[in-house]
């Protein structure tokens, strides 16, 4: 269990970004990739601390905010299970949060003297890889 | 919450200097809280006074709702510490020194004591006095545990160990917290374990705290922003929670406390400009702060 969770989680302690918001990252991208599927229950808090060595009441946090904006469900006696509908992770500030990543990529991209056609063209490809991902 | 420690108006003086100056601090029942702070900040004065190795000058202290000074045996049983360099008996075997301590004590775990040392590769064959730094370290933190306390002290505790061990010593402290009620106090100059295990944070600074609070809350909070504008950027700019400012006519970098949207849409309003804000780590935030 311990090495699926950390193929699942990928947490960086010593991130300027607080753990919590980490694990809630990594538990909304694997989601939205097909990681964690619906119907499936996310592994328990206690899991998660051990296997990534992070306080408990991180992970806790975590799961309780997933819970409350409606990403996961508690189920009693069972834990975090990801609901059978597709949920839409809307969030406030997601473009822009894109766009910095974009300007990012295109900054390297000029540096790197690579066209505009090139990244497009991997950036499609990468997308089609992800979705092939998602259904299988 | 039930405050395991409470610390109240602490001033305490060793010789000429004034380590601890009308120093307040909570303690709740089940935090893991790291305690960081230079050398010399006053780190272990602070331990030392809330364990009664020291007697404070003014102010008070209730550890476990007891006078540190005037501990009474039911109190000592429930604390652990693992002070930050300490070689008793030096003619005694590692193992003869883990009976010893055991006997002080109403309550022994002798299983979890032996899969520790166990774990630890720790040879009980060996004399105190040959024992290495890292291994010396390793019996401390196994002799503080035995008698599973509900408060747990560490001077520096990974100071002397390798990665391999500072990590099983991360993972042990883990699972202590998550089997049973237990606090954690420690003191670290290592804010990378720091960030793993402890869910508050506290900052000595000249015999002060400077900051006390969540580690989520202070990295969520404390940012570094930097922005460009065509308008000139005062040098005297002023705002609330500054820590560090670096003003260049029209590019500012600064470290800013309670960082905010608010204060973020006011300043882009303000300079006409867009700002990045850049997440800080422990040890970034360690070294604006001091």
């Amino acid at each position: 269990m311990d090495i699926n969770i950390k193929i699942y989680f990928q947490i960086n302690p010593n991130s300027g970004v607080p753990i919590y918001r980490q694990v809630i990252d990594q538990v909304k991208i694997g989601i939205a990739t097909g990681r964690f599927k619906p119907g499936e229950y996310l592994p328990s808090v206690r899991e998660v601390s051990s296997a990534l060595e992070i306080n408990p009441m991180t992970v806790s946090k975590a799961y309780s905010l997933l819970e409350k904006n409606k990403i996961v469900e508690f189920i009693r006696g069972q834990g975090m299970r990801v609901p059978d509908a597709p949920i839409n992770v809307k969030n406030n500030g997601n473009e822009e949060q894109m766009k910095a990543l974009l300007r990012e990529v295109v900054n390297c991209a000029q540096q790197w003297s690579l066209t505009q056609e090139t990244v497009l063209k991997d950036l499609k490809q990468i997308w089609e890889v992800n979705s092939h991902g998602q259904d299988g | 919450m039930v405050k395991m420690v409470d610390i109240q108006n602490v001033t305490k003086i060793l010789g000429q200097k004034t380590v601890l100056q009308d120093l307040s601090l909570n303690i709740s029942e089940g935090s893991v809280v790291g305690l960081l702070g230079k050398n010399g900040a006053g780190k272990t004065t602070l331990l030392k006074c809330l364990l009664g190795f020291l007697r404070i000058d003014q102010g008070k202290i209730l550890t476990l709702n007891e006078n540190p000074w005037e501990f009474s045996a039911k109190v000592k049983n429930k604390i652990g510490f693992v002070p930050q360099s300490y070689r008793p008996y030096p003619w005694l075997q590692a193992g003869a020194l883990i009976d010893y301590t055991a006997s002080f004590y109403a309550y022994w775990n002798k299983t979890l004591v032996n899969r520790l040392v166990k774990e630890w590769e720790l040879d009980l064959s060996n004399r105190i006095s040959v024992l290495s730094e890292g291994e010396m370290q390793k019996l401390l933190i196994i002799l503080s545990l035995g008698h599973e306390p509900e408060l747990l002290v560490f001077d520096e505790p990974v100071a002397s160990l390798d990665p391999t061990a500072r990590r099983q010593f991360l993972r042990t402290i883990l699972d202590i917290v998550s089997e049973r009620k237990c606090t954690v106090f420690f003191s670290t100059h290592i804010t990378s374990d720091l960030e793993r295990i402890a869910d508050t944070v506290a900052v000595l600074k000249s015999g002060n705290i400077d900051f006390v609070g969540g580690l989520d809350e202070l990295k969520d909070t404390v940012k570094r922003i930097r922005f460009r504008s065509h308008r000139l950027i005062p040098a005297d700019l002023s705002m609330e929670g500054v820590i560090v400012k670096q003003i260049n006519d029209h590019d500012a970098l600064l470290t800013v406390r309670d960082f905010n949207q608010e204060r973020l849409e006011m300043l882009e309003k303000a300079f006409d400009t867009k700002i990045e804000v850049e997440d800080l780590n422990l040890e970034e935030i360690f070294l604006e702060i001091n």
